[in-house]
């Protein structure tokens, strides 16, 4: 019986994490108007509908800029922040971790409002530039804990080594550090790319026409009940699976061996 | 890196956080409602006129409202806007007059010209573009239809646990005013005590609170079986695959909603708006907006019938229409205190 | 500490980030708290020192009821979660063999990856009255009739639960296969029974992990407007929900602060009171 209950416990689990995953895709498949039981038979009229989708096809390219732009900007004030830390004797270096860190423990909601605020004050457009700039703030503190807890005392001897033989400041940095450093900015750059990606809220608030993903299948969502929903939604978890999984083969497998 | 570099790399960041917004040649730019989103409706303008036509829904006129006052001239051209709301855009002296002598007006069905509304001073500064009713939508296979034409029945005891409320708190409190015999037209704060305990029964025997969509879902899925504030703009997408989701038009009367379209007046580009607001009130545009992917309803321009099939008109129950105008009255048009106090009660209502 | 270089390029490593937080995170955040001291005059704003939305906030019934409903919502999320959660990571670190421990997480978290909003939209479709779900348990002749699961406070706990299982699977994993080996050889040997050997040897060890993981939950959780927008069916509305409202319907940007930042306090006391074992830098 012990040796069984695990295993059970197991696969009621995956049940249940896998179970509205198999409802959506499911009835992306779905022959007619309603995704909801019975399921009609399979038809691939919705995913039709999505790829001949202008609003959702612009919405997605515009995802996939905000999200690269803004886990590099991210990743790349992490780093340096991260390099600057722990490499350099700071007054109030707690201090200064803390202040970094802040923004993780904040809703997403309460960063979007606030910049809402600020920007309609100070008449600043909403567009993507904007959704961006949240999405930098909410990922700036992510990538930064990843790649500080990653600067270890290894590469230390090796940027001082180079430092010995004459290279300047950012040579070391982009010669020595960074590369040594690569999988932990990559690790980070990647799961900053996944937030912004999928993030709902700021980019709702601080978007006017040009809209991220999300807040398109937010409007698709609110405007009708269509299996159109569950093929876009499917769509989308087919690429980040294909993402994750390559990911995890090419980058953490190597790290690895 | 010294201070005055990073002040530098600052102020560039944000120069380049700032879009070039200045209304570019040939955009168009409309605060709208979800059905003016449909492809189908917004691509034959573009193409005609070989512009770009921005999108940007929005939820409750009060938000809108602060949108506008808080945009900088050029970010916006057309607004569409709750036919009862028109009058607070108006006096916040966001709208344009419009050029009456070009837009048919004499083509709409009379009763919803609304020039109480969309005009002031016999000036135009919206036209109506839509409308429909909020009433009662319900599965006829599953309720006794009777029971539908007394609205006291709906929301009884009778029907507890099967009835979704469209989270609209006007047409919702406009359907327990008529229900308790008080003219939504006459709605005032002293009503509000008297309509409350019919919210709070209501909201009692409800199922659920929501949005059009989750509405639909609701009643689609057999959650629910009856949907008040529903009506033609909820089942009319529907109606192929579920014909026995109907609604009906209570003894009592119902709420009638319109939605109007005008230019603001800190548009940079008056003369394409104008022309937009031309477009979707003209007998095209019309037929393609009554049966927009998001919701359906009657065209206020009568000659987009010619563009309607008979089936689509059968949806929309075209002939019908005379007889429904008379019975419905429109919602409620508080002023912003009214406003207030009316969401106040809303959300209590919900939270109870 | 030598090979150190000097502190001020040190500074100069730092200030991007800083200045970006500042600008982006603390600023706004500063300027909310000073809207939320201002009132509305039917559609203007008068900036002030007033306390009226703090005010309303405490005497308004539907207002006090949304933080209470948040916190409730919360708590029993953050609860079954890791209830849930914990039996799970520890099943895949100790008893799937290692080869396919990688495997085992990555499928536990791959829905992960779904649109989030999408997420919440498809446990509406699981749950209705003609779900998934509801099918299942008349088809296996448990109940009779559908229940109502849609719509309701259950739908929102387990649209959440759904996806902070997962996170906490995660979190709790990475903690577990930390522990050596021998902590739990040793309670062996020193005639510990397994209920022992949890208790007192792999449940503190792994409590700061384990609490990390909750206050993150609870972060995440409280200030969530999609779920409980999708599936709760309106029946009572979370603080982010009134949040919503105020700013959709009524764009009443004082009172929308004013309760983001009694979120914002909430967020602040579950700190305070898990900071003794919160590891936040070592997510």
């Amino acid at each position: 019986m012990t040796r069984v209950l695990p295993w059970l416990y197991l696969c009621l689990a995956f049940g249940f994490i896998y179970l509205p995953v198999g409802a959506l895709v499911l009835f992306s498949f779905q022959d007619g108007s309603l995704p909801v039981p019975p399921f009609n038979g399979p038809s691939l009229k919705w995913y039709g509908a999505v790829l001949a989708d202008r609003g959702l096809m612009a919405a997605m390219l515009n995802s996939l800029v905000v999200a690269v732009g803004s886990s590099a900007v991210a990743c790349a004030l992490g780093f340096l922040a991260a390099y600057g830390l722990a490499r350099h004797a700071l007054p109030a270096s707690g201090l200064l971790r803390a202040a970094l860190i802040a923004p993780m423990t904040v809703s997403y909601l309460i960063v979007g409002l606030g910049l809402l605020i600020v920007f309609g004050r100070l008449g600043i457009g909403l567009s993507l530039w904007s959704a961006g700039i949240g999405h930098v703030v909410i990922n700036l503190p992510l990538c930064f804990a990843l790649i500080y807890a990653a600067m270890g005392g290894q590469q230390v001897n090796a940027e001082r080594a180079a430092r010995d033989l004459g290279a300047g400041e950012w040579r070391v940095l982009a010669l020595v550090t960074v590369p040594m450093l690569a999988p932990a900015i990559l690790a980070a750059f990647f799961l900053a790319m996944t937030f912004s990606w999928d993030e709902f809220i700021i980019a709702f608030l601080l978007t006017r026409f040009d809209v991220t993903l999300p807040v398109e299948i937010w409007s698709l969502l609110r405007s009708g009940l269509s299996p159109k929903t569950n093929a876009v939604g499917s769509l989308v978890f087919v690429i980040s699976v294909i993402l994750v999984l390559g990911l995890e083969v090419f980058v953490f497998r190597r790290r690895r061996q | 890196m010294s201070n005055r570099r990073l002040a530098l790399l600052g102020t560039t960041l944000l120069a380049t956080a700032l879009p070039g917004l200045a209304a570019a040649e040939g955009t168009l730019n409309a605060l709208v409602w979800c059905d003016h989103t449909d492809p189908a409706l917004i691509e034959p303008f573009e193409a005609a006129h070989g512009v770009k036509v921005n999108l940007r829904e929005y939820e409750g006129t009060g938000a809108a409202l602060a949108i506008l006052e808080q945009s900088r001239p050029g970010d916006w051209d057309v607004l569409v806007i709750d036919g009862i709301d028109v009058f607070r855009a108006v006096e916040a002296g966001l709208l344009a007059p419009l050029p009456a002598d070009q837009l048919a007006l004499g083509d709409q069905f009379p009763e919803v010209v609304m020039a109480a509304n969309n005009q002031q001073g016999g000036v135009t500064y919206a036209v109506t573009e839509k409308f429909g009713y909020n009433t009662i939508s319900f599965n006829a296979a599953k309720v006794d239809p009777a029971d539908m034409q007394d609205l006291n029945t709906v929301w009884s005891e009778k029907y507890k646990g099967r009835i979704a409320i469209y989270d609209y708190y006007l047409p919702v409190m406009g359907l327990a005013a008529i229900a308790s015999g008080i003219r939504t037209e006459t709605l005032g704060e002293a009503d509000l005590a008297a309509i409350a305990p019919t919210l709070a029964l209501m909201r009692a025997n409800a199922a659920t609170v929501g949005e059009v969509v989750s509405s639909q879902t609701a009643l689609a899925t057999g959650e629910v079986d009856i949907v008040v504030g529903g009506g033609e703009w909820l089942t009319a997408v529907l109606a192929g695959e579920q014909p026995e989701l109907t609604w009906t038009i209570p003894d009592q009367g119902a709420v009638r909603w319109a939605q109007s379209i005008g230019v603001l007046e800190a548009s940079e580009n008056k003369d394409l708006a104008v022309e937009f607001v031309k477009y979707i009130t003209g007998p095209e545009g019309q037929a393609r907006l009554a049966t927009s992917s998001c919701f359906w309803g009657m065209p206020a321009n009568a000659r987009a019938g010619d563009h309607l099939s008979a089936e689509q008109k059968t949806i929309l129950r075209w002939d019908e229409q005379a007889g429904y105008l008379a019975r419905t009255e429109l919602y409620p048009a508080p002023d912003a205190d009214l406003d207030a106090r009316m969401q106040d009660l809303w959300l209590e209502t919900l939270q109870q | 500490m030598s090979g150190r270089a000097p502190r001020r390029t040190g500074r100069g490593f730092v200030a991007p980030a800083l200045i970006w937080t500042l600008a982006f995170f603390m600023v706004p955040f500063a300027v909310m708290a000073a809207m939320s001291l201002a009132t509305l005059d039917g559609r203007s704003l008068v900036w002030g020192l007033s306390a009226d939305n703090y005010a309303r906030i405490l005497t308004t019934p539907y207002l006090r009821r949304a933080i209470a409903v948040s916190l409730e919502i919360t708590a029993i999320v953050t609860v079954i979660s890791v209830v849930l959660a914990y039996p799970l990571a520890w099943i895949i670190a100790f008893r799937v063999p290692e080869r396919w421990q990688r495997l085992a997480l990555v499928l536990a978290v791959l829905p992960f990856w779904t649109s989030y909003v999408v997420r919440s939209y498809s446990w509406l479709l699981v749950l209705a009255r003609e779900g998934v779900v509801n099918q299942a348990l008349i088809a296996s002749g448990l109940i009779a009739e559908p229940l109502t699961l849609a719509n309701t406070r259950t739908a929102t706990v387990t649209g959440f639960v759904h996806f902070f299982v997962m996170l906490l699977t995660l979190t709790i994993y990475a903690n577990l296969v930390q522990l050596s080996p021998n902590y739990r050889r040793a309670a062996t040997d020193l005639g510990a029974s397994a209920f022992q050997t949890f208790r007192h040897v792999i449940l503190p060890l792994t409590l700061p992990g384990v609490v990390t993981g909750a206050f993150l939950t609870f972060v995440l959780c409280i200030g969530d407007y999609v779920t409980p927008q999708i599936l709760g069916g309106n029946n009572e509305l979370t603080v982010p929900q009134v949040i919503m409202v105020q700013l959709g319907r009524r764009a009443d940007f004082p009172l929308a602060s004013a309760l983001s930042v009694v979120l914002m306090g909430i967020v602040t006391l579950a700190y305070l009171g898990s900071a003794r074992w919160l590891r936040l830098d070592r997510l």
